[in-house]
């Protein structure tokens, strides 16, 4: 059962609490620690590690550390729960802050005590006995329950509200919702509305491959350089387009990627509940991002952010889908209107069809190559993003660039981003030209790789067979051997083994289960997902009719680490997602000679 | 409106429901057991898994009205006298799981498996888990751990 709470108490709360301003650690009289962040668990282990490094630089038990996560009025604003940030940045806050409330320096990592071990999810008994809450379990007295009508296309202006008897229904703009106290009856109600919609039509058809490449390179937008951004989207060496132009045509090899639209399919679809009162906003939903959903609140309802808390509970999957205030400003516009307390659900339907999705991209490469070593590369990508972009190849001329492009669809990030399309294009092309010069895919990427760490990875799977792909992800050196079985037009994959550097690991019980779901989650992209739409509207709105990988579809999974405690340690929610579509082409490419540049990977 | 009773992990459990209700409505969203979750409403998922008389059912899928006079069990009274079903005990040693959300409706169709009376072998496990969706993909865990649960003795 829920404990309710009731509106006095969390709002007390909220008063109490913004009048006080953020802490990072306290120690109470009982010697019980609280640390304070806004990262927030999605299942990737969040909470256990940060806490570990509250434990560890206490010299406390993990289990006297209590973690508050994702409250804006209560942890300072550590950014979003995105780019695989939360080891490499918040780790290091939240051991300086505790080493400081200690009275001493941060424990070097060949000291270390409680990090470094295999420390188990803090949540795993609330999980196993079904007592973990996520957004979709909230309740508050009072409250009142929100659905949504949504028109069948994919954009539409709401021409006429549908109407109905016995129950609420809540205008705003285009935003129609039947709301009430009974959960069931909101649903019902919503689903009966006959609104009515005027279609907005798409302004190239989103699942016309052909026409959306055309589209990208025709309307994108060249890069201009900027190192101080997160993913610069131009990254120069040498002089690639010169010396591309110079190089003779049999050293040259061309080659282009696509990847279409996919989505998140968090198990979780999203719920907020958002409560008003003077003027003053509270928002709980499971966002990955609670300061940029604060931020995004204030802009959409004109409320200022000192007024405005949300609190992030960790929701049942994001994996980069839950960062923007889509059902957030949902709730808040309902409440308003309301007068109440207002849960808003997202059935799954909504979740496939108004959420954002992977944006698709275009990849083109362009390089040359003398003597077994790779020359020129120049690497384009349009739409995606920059994430991934940088080639981890020793190369002279370099030129990797991110086009912007105007889509067709409302896109954002996923897990890794862009790092998916660029590894998937750059992983292939490379070896694309290890079988043009007739050399081992292993060999040709040693011969042209000078990172130290990446060489070891690489090393660690010299005798294992299979497709293979590696890079430098977010920091992390990692490399896959793909091992598939094609019958006829089916690709089953067989095995995976993977090797990594993450540096120094912090978990590593938790860096494997990691690494294993990232690579569970890539064979997706890789072999079957896929985002459909025709005419004005979304095709695929049910997860009946979009597969995402399931138990017969995952290989025995193959982990090897390598602990750097030297060095500092690296994210690892995303990496090992990046090298699962590659691996696998080019596993295919060696069973069939038949080069596959487009996903999902189609024979 | 009715009220309509159902046996629910041993116990009575009303509420004033509609008439379609779903299961899992009738117990997420009226009782607030929030153990039992919604992921798809088609059957697909399998989050919102429970026990009707005994077998693994998708609690989305049958009408609240049609399941009286059964018995309906949910992860919330799996846990006996204070110890974890051998399943539950199985997940969390194994850590079967990341965020958790589809593991409850796991561990019912787990626990009904184990209390058949056909032999459990890999193969079969496979079979009744492919239903499942493990968005966060701990699918090799949650063999391994079923496979455990399945080497304890068991309990009902």
């Amino acid at each position: 059962m829920t404990e309710r709470m009731t509106r006095r108490d969390a709002l007390g709360a909220t008063l109490l609490a913004l009048a006080a301003g953020p802490v990072r650690v306290e120690v109470a009289r009982d010697g019980t620690v609280t640390a304070y962040t806004a990262k927030v668990e999605l299942g990737q282990g969040a909470m256990t590690e940060l806490t570990m490094a509250v434990a560890e630089e206490l010299r406390v038990p993990v289990s006297r550390v209590k973690l508050v996560m994702g409250d804006t009025a209560r942890c300072p604003d550590d950014g979003g729960t995105w780019a695989s940030l939360t080891t490499p940045e918040a780790v290091p806050l939240l051991r300086q802050a505790a080493a400081e409330k200690r009275g001493g320096a941060v424990t070097p990592a060949a000291e270390w005590k409680v990090m470094g071990t295999p420390v188990r999810d803090l949540r795993g008994l609330a999980i196993v006995t079904g007592r973990q809450q996520y957004p979709s379990d909230l309740r508050m007295e009072g409250m009142l329950y929100a659905r949504a009508a949504r028109p069948p296309h994919y954009r539409a202006k709401l021409s006429k509200a549908g109407e109905a008897r016995g129950v609420r229904i809540l205008k705003d703009a285009d935003l129609c919702a039947a709301v009430s106290a009974d959960p069931v009856e909101a649903k019902r109600a919503a689903a009966a509305l006959q609104c009515e919609w005027e279609p907005i039509p798409f302004p190239v058809p989103p699942s016309d491959r052909a026409a959306l490449m055309r589209s990208f390179k025709e309307n994108s937008t060249p890069p201009v350089e900027n190192m101080k951004t997160r993913y610069p989207p131009l990254l120069r060496r040498g002089d690639a387009h010169a010396a591309w132009g110079a190089a003779r045509a049999e050293d040259r090899h061309s080659s282009r990627y696509f990847l279409p639209f996919i989505t998140h399919v968090p198990m979780e679809p999203r719920a907020a509940l958002a409560v008003w009162r003077d003027g003053a906003l509270e928002v709980r939903s499971g966002t990955q991002a609670p300061y940029a959903v604060r931020a995004e609140l204030s802009r959409a309802l004109g409320v200022a952010e000192e007024k405005i808390r949300v609190m992030a509970l960790g929701p049942g999957g994001g994996f980069g889908g839950k960062q923007r205030a889509e059902v957030e400003i949902e709730a808040a516009r309902l409440a308003r209107l309301a007068g109440a307390p207002v849960l808003l659900q997202w059935s799954r339907e909504e979740e496939f069809t108004c959420a954002y999705h992977r944006p698709a991209a275009l990849v083109e490469i362009d390089s040359s190559a003398a003597g077994g070593r790779l020359e020129t590369w120049i690497h384009r990508n349009y739409n995606a993003g920059a994430p991934g972009l940088m080639t981890p190849y020793d190369t002279a001329h370099i030129s990797c660039e991110f086009h912007r492009a105007p889509s067709p669809v409302r896109q954002g990030s996923y897990r890794s981003l862009a790092a998916v399309s660029n590894t998937f294009a750059r992983e292939s092309h490379v070896d694309e030209w290890a079988a043009r010069l007739k050399q081992d895919p292993l060999e040709f990427r040693l011969r042209n790789v000078a990172d130290e760490r990446l060489r070891a990875v690489l090393e660690r799977l010299r005798k294992v067979p299979g497709g293979l792909a590696c890079t430098i992800e977010k920091q992390a050196r990692i490399a896959l051997r793909a091992q598939v079985e094609v019958q006829g037009r089916l690709i089953r994959v067989k095995r995976l083994v993977y090797a990594g550097d993450y540096g120094a690991i912090v978990n590593p019980l938790n860096l494997r289960k990691q690494i294993e779901g990232a690579l569970v989650q890539g064979l997706g992209g890789a072999l079957f997902e896929e985002v459909l739409f025709e005419g004005t509207e979304q095709k695929t709105r049910l997860l009946s009719s979009y597969r995402v990988p399931r138990l017969s579809d995952t290989p025995p999974v193959d982990v090897e680490l390598i602990d750097r405690r030297d060095i500092a340690s690296a994210g690892a929610g995303e990496a090992a997602i990046t090298l699962v579509a590659p691996a696998i082409a080019n596993a295919v490419f060696a069973a069939t000679g038949r080069r596959l540049r487009e996903l999902p990977l189609r024979l | 409106m009715a009220v309509l009773t159902l046996s629910v992990n041993g116990e009575p459990r009303s509420a004033n429901i509609k008439t379609g209700t779903t299961l899992l409505e009738f117990l997420h969203d009226y009782l607030e057991m929030t153990g039992t979750r919604c992921g798809c409403e088609e059957g697909t998922c399998g989050a919102c898994t429970v026990h009707l008389d005994g077998r693994a059912t998708r609690s989305c899928m049958i009408t609240a009205e049609a399941c009286a006079g059964k018995r309906v069990a949910t992860v919330e009274g799996l846990a006996a006298d204070g110890r974890l079903h051998a399943v539950q005990q199985a997940f969390l040693s194994f850590e079967a799981f990341q965020c958790g959300f589809c593991t409850p409706g796991m561990i019912m169709e787990a626990a009904a498996l184990l209390n058949d009376r056909k032999p459990l072998t890999e193969a079969r496990v496979r079979l009744f888990m492919e239903g499942h969706v493990c968005r966060c993909g701990m699918y090799n865990d949650i063999v391994k751990a079923v496979l455990s649960a399945a080497k304890e003795p068991k309990h009902d």
